[in-house]
């Protein structure tokens, strides 16, 4: 059955009980902060893939998407980025993307990716606001890799996770 | 003196809805109580067994939701007269159903054209970037089918 994406909700609050991945601080996010972010502080919205399994609904993976501000400063190594006024750049931050350690390697990941690039992109061309980047924290040596094959680089030696990708040349008419 | 009137005529239709809404609220309260009350009776319920009424109500809304849920329809039927179950509340779960929100994502015709023109153009993003347009903009993207491997222990 297929993988459906769904935002995440309390009817989910049975499925999130399973999910199992490699770091902690991923899975513990999910069970205690995900919704509660969604729907109460308002501070980060949540997606799941759920796999409808024959053995019942399954949580296979999340990300989490919410608002953030670059620092101009720190964006010195980057030509397009040091063009612009020195004011904050703004962006959308990949907060999290994690997939259950016992589905890894199918392409859940880049397929929860593309989501997210997908809903970033459809915000930045019709969406009332403006903003320049797609931002993430890599987790790991791991996620910088897979992060780097999707284009984003890292944003500095002073932030040596932080990694963006500069979305004018995508959005631009 | 106008202003006086004017306030006055404010005052008295504000009061006149406050009013309004407090008998609305009266009567749904005694109309709830005496469903209840009903209910109750018809159940087989003593006035002290509130708890249990309400965990047999709610156990009956809740299979009635869930086969609106799946998609089907409810009726009465006595020999050849079929009533269907009709109710506002299904509604809502079935439009949810139909289109839950946040689904996968679809993109507009408008543009996935222009992603298209994105990856035409002099525009050399890494490969992995290229292949995620490309998929966005391709009709009837598909999520992965998933194999569940047996969880490794920690």
């Amino acid at each position: 059955m297929p993988v459906r994406i769904e935002a995440l909700g309390p009817d989910h609050r049975p499925l999130m009980t399973g999910f199992q991945n490699q770091h902690s601080s991923l899975v513990e996010y999910l069970k205690r902060y995900a919704l509660r972010h969604a729907t109460k502080d308002l501070l980060a919205r949540t997606f799941v893939a759920i796999d409808d399994a024959p053995t019942g609904p399954r949580l296979a993976g999340y990300f989490s998407l919410a608002t953030v501000s670059v620092d101009r400063a720190a964006a010195e190594r980057h030509p397009n980025l040091t063009r612009l006024p020195r004011f904050p750049i703004p962006g959308v931050l990949l907060a999290r993307l994690a997939v259950d350690t016992r589905v890894q390697g199918q392409g859940l990941g880049r397929y929860l990716f593309e989501e997210a690039l997908g809903r970033t992109l459809q915000l930045a061309k019709v969406g009332p606001v403006a903003f320049r980047l797609l931002v993430t924290d890599a987790i790991d040596a791991t996620a910088a890799r897979f992060y780097e094959r999707h284009g984003l680089v890292q944003l500095s030696d002073e932030y040596p996770c932080r990694m963006v990708l500069d979305l004018r040349p995508i959005i631009e008419p | 003196m106008v202003a006086d009137t004017i306030t006055l005529a404010v005052a008295s239709h504000v009061s006149n809805i406050l009013l309004t809404m407090a008998r609305f609220q009266a009567l749904t309260n005694n109309v709830l109580d005496a469903e209840l009350e009903m209910l109750r009776k018809r159940l087989g319920l003593d006035r002290s067994q509130k708890a249990e009424l309400l965990r047999e109500v709610a156990g009956l809304a809740a299979w009635v939701v869930r086969q609106a849920e799946q998609g089907r329809e409810i009726q009465a039927r006595d020999a050849q007269n079929v009533e269907p179950l009709v109710h506002p509340a299904l509604e809502r779960v079935r439009a949810r159903k139909a289109r839950p929100v946040g689904q996968s994502l679809t993109l507009s015709d408008s543009e996935v054209e222009r992603l298209t023109a994105v990856l035409e153009r002099p525009f050399n993003p890494p490969a992995g970037l290229r292949a995620a347009l490309a998929s966005l903009a391709k009709v009837g993207r598909h999520p992965p089918k998933l194999r569940w491997k047996k969880a490794v222990a920690a």
